[in-house]
């Protein structure tokens, strides 16, 4: 057995964290029927953000948790961190899988009987089975990533460093947004249907490389990680 | 004997502040050498570069041949034990299952029987357990990891005295059946000073001292008595420390004592009391190796 299936396997060895996942979207549906009802045309794609949230602080508690023994059980960093994010990937892919499911069997059930969107995200999941499998394990991955580079830096650095981690970020985000207002960038259509011009597959082409840009900058830094 | 431990130059910097300068030494394999010195001396920070955990500032480190850092071809043939070791939100038993994925040489029935010894239960939760149980706990995965190298950074906190000695006495007879290199890192010197085969000193981020035990056992002898009797059998030895109170004396003697030594203090109504381990390791954390000058007995004491 591999380092990186023993790192996910150490990751399982206390499973009530991913247990959660099945309470969570379920209470996440409650309440997006109860009160999507009041909305315009039955919309409760927006209560389905909770997984991807949930997703990434799973990542980081997946570093912040157990980096210090998985250390000391002598997996090294590099082992580690392949590991967490063989970890995410299998996570993802069983989750993306099963939105996939259920975004089915709404469509199906012309919304579960209420013709509720919870399932169907407007541009971004609401293609064919395949686009909603890819695009939801990207996106689902790459929180993922992105929380594991947050648990990373709280586990070395604690809140100082997440602070600064923080605010570098902030300032990044302030730099590009001043940068599209001040060049009169358009990212969304004037049909208000897609972003900067892209196809739904498109836009996860994007996420998937921003996963990839995350996950060299996690890389790169658990290198330097002490604990 | 090959060097499972070889430590050539090694300096650890913080900022401004030195937590290992120049540090050299060499651990052979399939002993158990103890790594002592004063809280804050460098040891933990040793240890956490020996084990791959820190890196260092400059100089050279090898565990079983190879550099630790981000080995995975070392790393799988060490453990190491913290005294402030954190764990995930687990029970001390998954800790072992865990455990058991990552030491090829891993032996659950060791680990059982230990947990046993320790009376630690295996589903309670481990951030539930007492200080001392934790400290089982870590004793138990260093044990029955079996690993190559077994490096041990004050292992026993919070133990009570019966533990300890399951400690000491599980480890003597594992390591008898499946030698092993360890590094122990203890402040309860005389405690586990008959494990010992070899004994690093370091001081303020140096070694101050690295021989075999046996040597340090007989290295020096504390003579008390008449002075002038203390005074005709030391004279022209390397003394440590002198001690005068009123007629009586008291030196340190350093070197072996001869027979005629012997003879000499039994007629001149001399107690030679060898120093122990701790006492010889007080000595060099304290700088004090180098001999007193021979000044008459002031009631005088060398120090750091």
């Amino acid at each position: 057995m591999s380092t990186w299936v023993k790192v996910a396997r150490y990751h399982l060895v206390r499973p009530t964290n991913y247990v959660l996942l099945p309470c969570l979207l379920p209470l996440a549906f409650a309440i997006g029927a109860v009160t999507a009802g009041r909305g315009d045309g039955h919309e409760a794609a927006g209560y389905l953000a909770g997984v991807f949230v949930y997703f990434g602080v799973l990542g980081s508690q997946t570093i912040s948790r157990s980096l210090p023994f998985g250390l000391t059980l002598g997996a090294s960093r590099r082992s580690f961190y392949s590991g967490t994010g063989l970890l995410g990937i299998a996570l993802a892919l069983v989750t993306g899988l099963l939105l996939t499911v259920l975004q089915a069997i709404e469509r199906a059930t012309d919304g579960w009987g209420l013709s509720l969107h919870f399932f169907r995200v407007p541009y971004l999941l609401d293609g064919p089975w395949y686009a909603t499998w890819l695009t939801s394990f990207v996106c689902l991955f790459a929180v993922f990533v992105y929380g594991m580079w947050y648990g990373i830096v709280s586990t070395r650095w604690g809140i100082l460093g997440t602070l600064a981690f923080i605010a570098v970020q902030v300032l990044l985000v302030v730099t590009w947004a001043i940068t599209v207002s001040s060049e009169h960038w358009h990212l969304r259509s004037a049909d208000g249907a897609s972003w900067a011009g892209l196809t739904a597959l498109g836009l996860t082409g994007v996420i998937a490389a921003l996963a990839v840009l995350l996950l060299a900058g996690g890389h790169a830094t658990i290198r330097r990680a002490t604990v | 004997m090959t060097a499972a431990l070889s430590v050539t130059g090694l300096t650890r910097r913080y900022w401004d502040q030195i937590a290992l300068d120049d540090v050299s030494f060499t651990v052979p394999s399939g002993t158990i050498s103890g790594l002592l010195g004063r809280n804050g001396a460098g040891k933990t920070t040793l240890l956490r570069i020996l084990a791959g955990h820190e890196f260092p500032s400059s100089g050279s480190v090898r565990v079983l041949g190879g550099a630790p850092t981000e080995n995975s071809g070392v790393l799988r043939r060490l453990v190491f034990v913290r005294e402030d070791q954190a764990y995930p939100d687990i029970k001390a038993g998954q800790a072992l299952r865990a455990a058991s994925w990552f030491f090829p040489n891993w032996d659950s029935a060791l680990a059982s029987s230990l947990l046993d010894d320790f009376g630690v239960r295996a589903n309670k939760a481990i951030k539930r357990l007492s200080r001392g149980q934790r400290s089982a706990l870590g004793i138990t995965i260093g044990l029955a990891a079996r690993a190559e190298v077994t490096l041990f950074d004050e292992p026993y906190a919070g133990l009570d005295a019966v533990a300890r000695k399951i400690f000491y006495d599980r480890l003597l007879a594992d390591f008898a059946e499946f030698p092993r290199t360890v590094l122990l890192s203890t402040h309860l010197i005389d405690e586990a000073a008959a494990l010992f085969e070899g004994v690093i000193v370091i001081d303020r981020g140096r070694v101050v001292l690295d021989a075999p035990a046996d040597v340090l056992r007989g290295i020096a002898t504390r003579v008390s008595g008449p002075c002038l009797a203390v005074d005709a059998l030391a004279g022209g030895r390397p003394v440590w420390e002198r001690r005068r109170l009123g007629s009586q004396a008291s030196v340190v003697m350093v070197g072996p004592l001869s027979a005629d030594d012997r003879e000499q203090a039994r007629s001149s109504g001399l107690d030679l009391t060898p120093l122990s381990l701790q006492q010889v390791v007080v000595q060099a954390a304290a700088g004090v190796l180098a001999p007193v000058p021979e000044t008459g007995f002031e009631t005088e004491r060398t120090s750091a």
